[in-house]
């Protein structure tokens, strides 16, 4: 399955539909994580927010591909795709293991094939670097095989990056 | 010296962040004033609260390899407030992970740096913690073994026995927080002259393998207690939309 999760706003969305199996558009319309961790020990898989990402950990958990376009912030990701993220924590499992040598949660589902995340908005070699090391973090942190992290100042062309 | 330091975890009590702020307020002189970051609802407040500062210190939990989404939220609008207002700040970090290796928080300061290049404003660096929340549970060790320290007065031990043995129980547990005091003292003195301290990782003092073990049987009493573990606690359902 090929997940999409952008921050595009609502225009995109009959554009991306055609490129994935699964669009998550961020639009900021809900609440960030608060810190339980009932996705692990009390309602497994689900958030006691119940709003649009009580369940995103399935969508993302289940995807072999995900493809994340988002804003620049500081080298991380903008606020809206962030909080999606945060939010899905419920694809780890409470229990620990090692990956890449530190440690990490096991998968409740499995290994996935692709993290691909595309930045977009001014960005200094600075925040270039971080996000790249953000990126291959976040796909050992996931259990994604592997990653690929590329930022266009155009995002006009997203269709031939895709 | 007036310094700002922000609880930023969501959580409304017995965050782990709010055990390293009380660590840290330890060995910062000058006016220090205590503020949290929860929501959207505590920018402004805080927006007024930082102008009139010299330091700000963020303490936050790491999200997902970086800074979580409210902090980010946060971050732009103080940007841009810092910017409108020629702000000069010195900002110093200290961020918390729940895995072991203190350095997973390498990225989340990356963040605050660039943050502050971006604003106009000072980055004097900070401390990535790992193990945080055994070392917050473990907090609680310090009043039970106080207890039981009273509890052999009363029971007629000699005061001389008694202090000995509060101070072994006390001392196994400073230890665990030996890296994270030692890095405490240098940054409390970096903020209160105003200067830079630096990137600097540290964790609970034990070895990784043995830290997996316990964070396991953390886990399986909590989903016990919570109930998790009798609804499907590692299965994964094979729903895949929002
Ligand atoms: C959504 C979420 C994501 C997290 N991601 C990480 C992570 O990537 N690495 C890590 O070491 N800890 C991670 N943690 C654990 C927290 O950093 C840890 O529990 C921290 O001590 C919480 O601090 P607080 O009590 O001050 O909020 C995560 C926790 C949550 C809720």
């Amino acid at each position: 399955m090929r997940v999409i999760v952008h921050d595009l706003g609502e225009q995109y969305n009959a554009l991306l539909k055609n490129k994935c199996d699964e669009l998550i558009c961020a639009d900021g319309k809900y609440a960030p994580c608060q810190g339980c961790f009932g996705c692990w020990t009390k309602t497994p898989e689900k958030c006691f927010i119940k709003d649009m990402l009580r369940e995103a950990c399935r969508v993302i958990g289940n995807a072999d591909e995900l493809i994340l376009i988002t804003q620049n912030c500081y080298g991380a990701y903008s606020p809206a795709v962030k909080n999606i993220l945060d939010r899905s924590i419920g694809l780890s499992t409470p229990l620990s293991t090692y990956r890449a040598k530190q440690m990490h949660h096991t998968l409740r589902y499995g290994k996935h094939e692709l993290l691909s995340v595309i930045a977009y908005g001014d960005i200094t070699e600075a925040e270039k670097a971080t996000f790249e090391l953000m990126v291959q973090r976040n796909a050992v942190n996931f259990g994604f095989i592997k990653s690929k992290f590329h930022w266009s100042d155009d995002i006009e062309k997203l269709e031939e990056i895709l | 010296m007036k310094t700002v330091m922000i609880n930023a975890s969501p959580k409304k009590k017995m965050s782990v962040s709010s055990y390293f702020l009380f660590l840290q307020r330890l060995f910062v002189g000058g006016k220090v004033i205590k503020e949290k970051l929860r929501n959207k609802g505590d920018h402004k407040r805080l927006l007024e609260t930082v102008s009139e500062a010299d330091s700000i210190v963020f303490c936050l939990p790491l999200y997902v390899d970086g800074v979580p989404s409210h902090v980010l939220m946060f971050l732009k609008e103080l940007e841009q407030y810092c910017r409108e207002n020629s702000l000069d700040l010195n900002v110093y970090v200290i961020s918390n992970g729940g895995f072991i290796e203190g350095n997973q928080n390498r990225v989340l300061m990356q963040v605050f740096e660039n943050f502050c290049n971006r604003s106009g404003i000072n980055w004097c660096g900070g401390i990535g913690i790992g193990g945080g929340v055994m070392l917050n549970v473990m907090r609680i060790m310090f009043f039970i073994y106080f207890g039981i320290f009273l509890l052999n007065i009363i029971s007629g031990s000699s005061l001389q026995d008694a202090l000995i043995y509060l101070a072994k129980q006390w001392g196994i547990i400073l230890f665990f927080n030996i890296g994270v005091l030692f890095y405490n003292i240098g940054m409390g003195t970096a903020i209160s002259r105003g200067r830079r301290f630096g990137v600097k990782f540290t964790r609970a003092m034990m070895p990784s393998f043995l830290f997996i073990i316990v964070a396991d049987i953390f886990f399986i009493l909590i989903s016990i207690f919570k109930g998790g573990i009798f609804r499907g606690w590692l299965k994964g359902s094979s729903k895949k939309s929002l």
